[in-house]
């Protein structure tokens, strides 16, 4: 009875082992998949979280670095102020520094640190009319190279400070052509280009309408140019 | 009948301690391999409890329709149709058709046991 129970008995809990360890293999590839989906979509959603926050706090900073700065400025701003201030009583109390302080005002007008205003003279630059003979209309519009022009013989004749359309230049700006605009500094302007100059007025629009001189190298090149004295022309600091 | 949860318990622990990194394009997969190894699952019990079960049937059942799930949804993917949806209603379906039968099934054996007890106390 046992021999022939022996056997079978064997194979029922070899069969039972079987059946155990196949249960077992599944269940923990199920769960495995189970939990590993689990931890990735965790993942996921922590990610999308944390991008928004970050974008929220970056902007916060930005914000709060823009808000610092045009404090800066207006401190800046109220103690250059205060310099001048300091400079006119050295002006009207003793005489040694008189000229001095002098010269320090007229350097920093060129500098264009201080707002500037006084007689001087206004020049347009305006692209030429439509020309249907001409094939290419680089013949007939403004460009930097005649700005150029422009600045440097107002510069060469004694100008204190130039702006290009309210645009004040300082001594390192920078001018560059940029298809139909230029761009002055970093700030796009379209055509007409007005140029105004601080300075004596004969004296700049003499020079400038010298013969062979800039006004006749713009007509030559077909570009419409105006040239107005005006007794008080008022030109913003370049911190502005 | 320690043995499924303790490997569920294992395999979750293990599932949870990886951290491989797969794109994002294939956590359909995942989705789908998990609904295809819980149909396989359910059905496996539903079949024990009425005596039909197999080993072969099983374990091949379990890895054929992981195998297809992820087939359709990369067909799918490739075609730029849904067709994982398929799959999904598929295993779906039968989930709750095999829930339900094992249901039954313990109710139906819940209930004879109370009638035999009822006759004994009588």
């Amino acid at each position: 009875m046992w021999k022939m129970m022996n056997p079978l008995h064997k194979k029922k809990q070899n069969k039972f082992k079987r059946k155990h360890f196949i249960l077992l293999f599944v269940s923990i590839v199920t769960g495995f998949i189970i939990g590993y989906a689990y931890n990735l979509a965790r993942d996921d959603k922590q990610f999308d979280s944390n991008y928004f926050e970050q974008e929220d706090i970056y902007r916060t900073e930005l914000i709060e670095q823009q808000e610092r700065n045009k404090e800066l400025m207006d401190e800046l701003n109220a103690l250059k102020a205060q310099i001048r201030e300091y400079e006119k009583s050295f002006t009207e109390s003793t005489n040694d520094y008189k000229e001095l302080a002098q010269e320090a005002e007229k350097l920093r007008l060129i500098l264009g640190e201080l707002p500037a205003h006084g007689e001087g003279i206004r020049v347009t630059l305006k692209d030429g009319h439509y020309n249907p003979k001409s094939t290419n209309p680089n013949d007939y519009i403004v460009h930097e190279s005649h700005i150029f022009m422009v600045i440097n013989e107002l510069k060469i004749s004694g100008a204190e400070a130039i702006a290009i359309n309210g645009h004040r230049l300082k001594p390192n700006s920078y001018i560059h052509c940029n298809g139909p605009v230029i761009t002055v500094d970093g700030t796009q302007y379209p055509a007409p280009f007005e140029i105004e100059a601080i300075g004596n007025s004969e004296t700049l629009i003499s020079s400038l309408k010298i013969a062979g001189g800039v006004f006749d190298q713009l007509l030559n090149d077909s570009i419409i140019v105006t040239i107005q004295a005006l007794d008080n022309i008022e030109m913003p600091s370049i911190n502005s | 009948m320690w043995l499924p949860f303790l490997g569920l318990v294992l395999g979750l622990t293990l599932g949870l301690l990886t951290d491989i990194q797969i794109p994002s394009v294939y956590e359909n997969y995942l989705s789908i391999a998990v609904l295809a190894a819980l149909d396989t699952i359910v059905g496996g019990i539903r079949a024990n409890l009425q005596q039909v079960y197999d080993d072969k049937v099983f374990i091949t059942g379990f890895f054929f329709n992981i195998a297809l799930a992820i087939g359709l949804a990369f067909l799918g993917v490739h075609l730029g149709v849904d067709l994982y949806l398929a799959a999904v209603f598929a295993f779906g379906v039968r989930l709750f058709q095999n829930i339900a039968i094992i249901r039954r099934i313990l109710i139906q054996k819940w209930e004879d046991r109370h009638v035999k007890k009822d006759e004994k106390t009588v």
